[in-house]
């Protein structure tokens, strides 16, 4: 049980939470449609629409300094506890999360510039795919914001693993394009660092699922997590070595 | 708007008018205390001599009221000093060990008959438990003495210092009971040393107002102290007071004595609304230095 | 009973937060009756020795008639009656035998209204003392001057112990109760809204007052302050209705108190 179904006695402080989460949901609204924005530009090509998406994260961030001021104004004046203080902590923890994933998708964007400027390659295809996961795991941890559904948050702090996998094997992927032809090394170089940042996404979007859990369960989500990021293993570098 | 407006304006009337009322009934009362001053004043300004305060009754028109002054004060003292003990020792026991049981109840309700009985009542009780008897001792010489005036005027007083011992205890708040008995004080001390101590203003308060009472009474001292032309300080002798004197001096009929009982009358007076100012001062100032 | 909770097998139960530190006063099944009205229903719990233990709750849910049960200041009035048990250090201290003099003395209050007895300052700390001691004139000024000290306040008052209790302000009076109540040099200090008539400035120097003293007594503080309560205490027991809903570590209660009720209580949604 996070906190309590019923209603404070003094009406405004409901009001001032709501209006927090409102806030939050909002926010988390915002970088999804980032996101989704940047991979439509990077198949389009479209260095306008792109700048685009790099100016509209200042949206995402104007909304998070206006719940951190929320934050600091209901802990100075409401004092909250328990389940209350567990609500305000957690908000300000996704703000900080979500203001993350919107930079990420800003910054996919703008890498989409200098991408649209040499001859396509083919992995680009695969991004999107990435992309969609994130996206997906970023709209999944909102709702279960919304609902404070700690199970739904656990699930989407599960599923990022799957997440982490396919940024493993679509790294493989542009090693070996790179590896192939020297000249796919600008276009490879770009996108991997795009789908580094499509994989912080996802863990900002495990991070929110811990918040959300502490929030609804008042203890930290403890189990261990399973690790399958394994980019950073020396073992992959050697091509052709994977059993 | 119109109706609030005029809501205002009946409220305003009806404030207006109760102040008008309160303020007239305030001072009417003050015209009679006013009057009544100036009345005895005016009446018994002739005698009001520095011969009042030197010369005895005996010397009658030529005469002052010094030996019924000295018996009032000795008087009024004696029945003081027998009531402010008793009646603090009940109050405190009525306050501190008889509350809110059927005995102490019982007790406070007869306190408050004694506190109404007919001071000539008690004027004949004295008469009848000590002037008598002692009389017969004496073989027939009727023993009226300054003593039994101040028993008697003593049974005035108890019920009034009773009376406000008890009421000033049962306000001191219950938290200095409770802090005092959490030392693991015990409730005589307690009792002793710090409630009758935080309620003494309010205790010495409701004594001027009882010495204030018992200065007036006339009839109990009738048959009693029954009076003296001569000065005496000798409680077992006859005692005049300033109130029989005043009795006896109104139904005189010469004009000379009435000149002087009107002027004993306004003594009387003056001494009694100083007991009552001496008594708000007492309290007043120790409101100050409580809170 | 007795014997589980020494070996540290609690009951499962609202009495039993882990232990902290050894116990002081174990309350097995109390039960109170005001003129038969049931106020406090079987309460049970461990109170640390040295630490500070908050009870809170909403008025009239017991919290201050537990408080009163442990000195057994609830003995002066009449049709009062407490069933259970109270164990102060290995014995019931509801037992007609034992004296009220000694609980009296290991046991010091401190009441919601500072009340300075109408006495000088000196004299307010050293009239408790006389009762139970017989001092020399130089020892009781030393007494007194470490009382004084202990309750923060010598260096506000050491020019003027002559003077009227009745002239210190607020927090000063209430701190020259507490000094009052150390005087005695009690195991056990209870604290019955000792804040609640003052300012936030006086309100902290309690606060800190009570963070000293916990090095040397078991402190057990009824508050309405929630706050309070979260600043100064170790242990939190939420009463309700007669009944001890919860009682765990303050941290606890504050960010994941284990029952709703108490959740609802501390929060604001009561009602």
């Amino acid at each position: 049980m996070s906190g309590s179904s019923k209603e404070h006695i003094i009406k405004s402080y409901d009001d001032e939470l709501t209006r927090l989460t409102g806030e939050i949901v909002r926010m988390g609204e915002l970088a999804v449609s980032q996101l989704e924005a940047a991979i439509d530009v990077i198949d389009r090509r479209d260095e306008r629409a792109a700048q685009h998406v790099v100016n509209n994260d200042d949206a995402i961030d104007l909304l998070e300094q206006e719940i951190s001021h929320d934050v600091v104004r209901l802990l100075a004046l409401r004092a909250p506890i328990a389940g209350d203080l567990r609500n305000v902590f957690a908000a300000l923890r996704i703000a900080a999360d979500i203001e993350r994933i919107g930079d990420y998708a800003a910054n996919v964007a703008k890498r989409s510039i200098p991408l649209s400027m040499v001859a396509p390659v083919s992995p680009t295809s695969g991004l999107g795919y990435l992309a969609e996961l994130a996206a997906q795991e970023v709209r999944d941890v909102l709702i279960a914001y919304r609902d404070r559904d700690a199970e739904r948050a656990y699930q989407v702090w599960k599923d990022d693993a799957e997440l982490d996998e396919a940024y493993t094997g679509y790294f493989r992927q542009l090693l070996t394009y790179m590896m192939e032809d020297p000249r796919n090394i600008t276009p490879c170089t770009h996108l991997l660092f795009m789908a580094k940042n499509i994989e912080r996404i996802g863990d900002h979007a495990t991070n929110i699922a811990e918040s959300i859990w502490y929030q609804v369960n008042g203890e930290p989500l403890t189990a261990q997590r399973a690790k399958r990021d394994f980019t950073s293993n020396p073992e992959l570098t050697k091509l052709g070595n994977k059993d | 708007m119109a109706g609030n407006s005029s809501l205002y304006l009946r409220r305003r009337f009806t404030n207006a008018l109760a102040l008008t009322l309160s303020t007239m009934a305030t001072v009417l009362g003050l015209i009679f205390l006013a009057w009544i001053l100036w009345e005895t004043l005016r009446q018994g300004l002739g005698a009001l001599t520095p011969k009042l305060f030197t010369k005895i009754t005996a010397y009658g028109e030529d005469g002052g009221l010094a030996n019924a002054m000295v018996g009032s004060l000795i008087i009024n003292l004696i029945g003081i000093l027998i009531a402010t003990p008793i009646g603090v020792m009940a109050g405190a026991w009525l306050a501190e060990y008889a509350n809110r049981t059927r005995l102490g109840e019982s007790i406070r309700f007869l306190n408050d008959i004694l506190l109404s009985a007919p001071s000539i009542v008690l004027g004949l009780f004295v008469y009848t438990i000590i002037v008598l008897p002692t009389t017969a001792l004496t073989s027939g010489n009727t023993t009226f003495s300054g003593l039994a005036g101040g028993v008697a005027l003593a049974l005035i007083a108890l019920p009034v210092i009773v009376r406000t011992t008890d009421e000033m205890l049962r306000l001191v708040p219950s938290t200095l009971r409770e802090a005092s008995l959490s030392l693991g004080i015990p409730q005589w001390k307690l009792t002793t040393q710090i409630l009758v101590r935080s309620a003494r203003s309010g205790i010495i308060t409701g004594v001027l107002l009882a010495l204030a009472r018992i200065s007036g009474e006339t009839a109990p001292l009738l048959f009693t102290a029954f009076g003296n032309n001569y000065m005496t300080a000798n409680p077992m002798d006859k005692m005049s007071s300033l109130p029989q004197v005043i009795y006896q001096y109104a139904n005189d009929p010469g004009e000379a004595m009435h000149a002087i009982a009107w002027a004993g009358a306004f003594v009387l007076t003056m001494f009694v609304l100083l007991l009552s100012l001496a008594s708000r001062l007492v309290l007043s100032r120790n409101k100050v230095s409580h809170d | 009973m007795t014997e589980s909770a020494a070996a540290g097998i609690h009951p499962q139960s609202a009495a039993t937060p882990a232990p902290i530190a050894p116990t002081k006063i174990q309350v097995r099944d109390l039960h109170f009756y005001y003129n038969g009205f049931h106020a406090l229903k079987g309460i049970s719990m461990d109170i640390p020795e040295k630490k500070v233990t908050a009870i809170i709750g909403p008025s009239g849910c017991g919290k201050s008639t537990l408080l009163r049960i442990f000195n057994r200041i609830y003995a002066i009035y009449p049709k009062l009656e407490a069933k259970g048990e109270i164990v102060l250090d290995g014995e019931n201290i509801l037992d007609a035998s034992y004296s009220m003099n000694r609980l009296r003395s290991k046991v010091g209050m401190v009441f919601q209204k500072p009340v300075p007895f109408p006495m000088t300052i000196f004299e307010n700390v050293a009239y408790g003392i006389r009762h139970h001691e017989k001092l020399s004139r130089a020892d009781m000024d030393i007494r007194v001057e470490q009382a004084l000290r202990s309750a923060a306040l010598w260096d506000e008052v050491k020019d003027k112990l002559k003077q009227s209790a009745l002239g210190l302000s607020g927090g000063q009076q209430q701190r020259l109760c507490i000094a009052r109540g150390i005087a005695l040099k009690p195991e056990v200090l209870l604290l019955d809204e000792p804040t609640s008539a003052l300012d936030p400035i006086a309100t902290g120097r309690i606060e800190q007052l009570v963070e000293e003293l916990k090095n040397e007594y078991t402190i057990v503080i009824v508050t309405h302050n929630m706050q309070q309560a979260a600043r100064c205490s170790d242990l939190t027991a939420f009463m309700y209705l007669g009944e001890l809903i919860e009682f765990d570590r303050t941290e606890q209660i504050f960010t994941k108190p284990s029952k709703k009720q108490t959740e609802d209580y501390i929060t604001g949604r009561f009602g």
